[in-house]
């Protein structure tokens, strides 16, 4: 075998091996408007979770609500998000 | 799996810098903002106290102020800056005589920094001396002193920050035009589209990505901008131009508040983050195919 050959076949396995690893899983149906991975969807929990603990902090807390309740009911949404996001 | 091999060993520099510049300092000021620490105070320690800063800040009237001030700056700037360097994109895909040297000289205030940029915009506003408020009182017979008018500094500042950052659009944006396929265009001119037309259904729809990416940067330029502020107005007259940036700044060095401080750059990023994240969710996010 040339070392021309060689070199093609190289190429032509990792093409392959690429558009292996490159196939999308099949689609997702959670109730979330756009396509997220796992990572998207902690992250959305993490912005929802700082939002709401810092919506808490202004007008909630004041009035004798602790924050641990923000959190317990954000802890609930990010385990919602994540499994049916 | 040798591919990935090879892949891991080349980004290896680049996420070790990253590590050690990027992500350590990150996690160091997220620590820091959950701590009370006045590193020249009689107690210099570093003091846990929880979310009590967090607490402290949706209080703060100076921070809400600053944020106020900052979100209108960025909705001014930005938006005249995408427009303005729209149009002068759309300008430098024709041909006129001078284009070169024009296009070079409205390039220029890229190459300069923000602290320069700063420092002549002070000299040519500041009363008696500047030029802006001389011709301004000569020609209409309007008094400018940023020194005591807030949205007289405001508005310098937004005019500031547009003619620095525009040329930063219109090179994008040139890039973006340039790359645009003919046929759509030809298509269009078949099919009689007028010039709205146009731009709303071939144009804006094929320049979303590089618009997107644009806003992107500006945005995250514009909120946290420093320098000119500070150089130009410090801030000033009372708070009306104490941006985000100013503010840190004032919190951290002359107050040296540092655990206060790293709390309101936390927010500042995590409102960065979240406004671009929006920005990329409603414009580029692939959306699910939902049947029925």
């Amino acid at each position: 075998m040339t070392k021309q050959h060689a070199t093609q076949l190289d190429t032509a396995s990792l093409t392959e091996d690429d558009t292996e690893k490159t196939k999308t899983p099949e689609e997702r149906q959670g109730f979330l408007p756009i396509e997220t991975n796992a990572f998207d969807r902690c992250f959305i929990s993490v912005v929802i979770w700082v939002a709401m603990s810092l919506f808490w902090f202004r007008f909630l807390e004041p009035m004798g609500l602790s924050i641990w309740i923000s959190n317990a009911i954000a802890l609930a949404l990010a385990v919602f998000i994540v499994r049916k996001g | 799996m040798q591919s990935n091999k090879l892949g891991w060993i080349l980004l290896a520099p680049t996420l070790v810098i990253l590590f050690f510049f990027g992500v350590l300092p990150f996690l160091y000021v997220v620590f820091v903002s959950f701590h009370q620490w006045n590193p020249f105070a009689a107690s210099p320690e570093m003091i846990f106290n929880g979310a009590e800063n967090f607490r402290r800040i949706v209080f703060d009237s100076a921070f809400l102020n600053s944020l106020g001030v900052t979100v209108a700056f960025v909705i001014f700037a930005v938006l005249s800056e995408l427009v303005i360097g729209y149009l002068l994109a759309q300008a430098f895909m024709r041909e006129f005589p001078g284009k070169s040297i024009f296009r070079t000289i409205h390039t220029l205030p890229l190459i300069m920094a923000p602290i320069i940029v700063g420092s002549v915009w002070k000299l040519m506003t500041t009363p008696s001396i500047g030029i802006i408020p001389h011709y301004l009182d000569e020609w209409f017979g309007i008094t400018m002193n940023i020194g005591t008018s807030a949205p007289a500094a405001f508005l310098t500042i937004v005019i500031m920050d547009i003619w620095h950052w525009t040329p930063l659009v219109t090179l994008t944006l040139i890039a973006a035009l340039v790359s645009l396929p003919r046929d759509p265009f030809e298509q269009a001119q078949i099919d009689g589209a007028n010039k709205a037309q146009t731009f709303w259904h071939i144009t804006l729809p094929m320049i979303t990505p590089a618009l997107v990416a644009t806003v992107f940067i500006r945005l995250m330029d514009a909120l946290r901008t420093v320098d000119e502020v500070w150089m130009l107005t410090g801030g000033g007259p009372g708070s009306s131009t104490r941006f985000l940036g100013v503010h840190i700044f004032k919190e951290v060095f002359p107050k040296t508040n540092y655990g206060y401080g790293s709390t309101i750059s936390v927010i500042v990023l995590y409102l960065t983050i979240v406004v671009c994240w929006l920005l990329y969710v409603s414009m580029l996010a692939p959306r699910k195919n939902r049947k029925g």
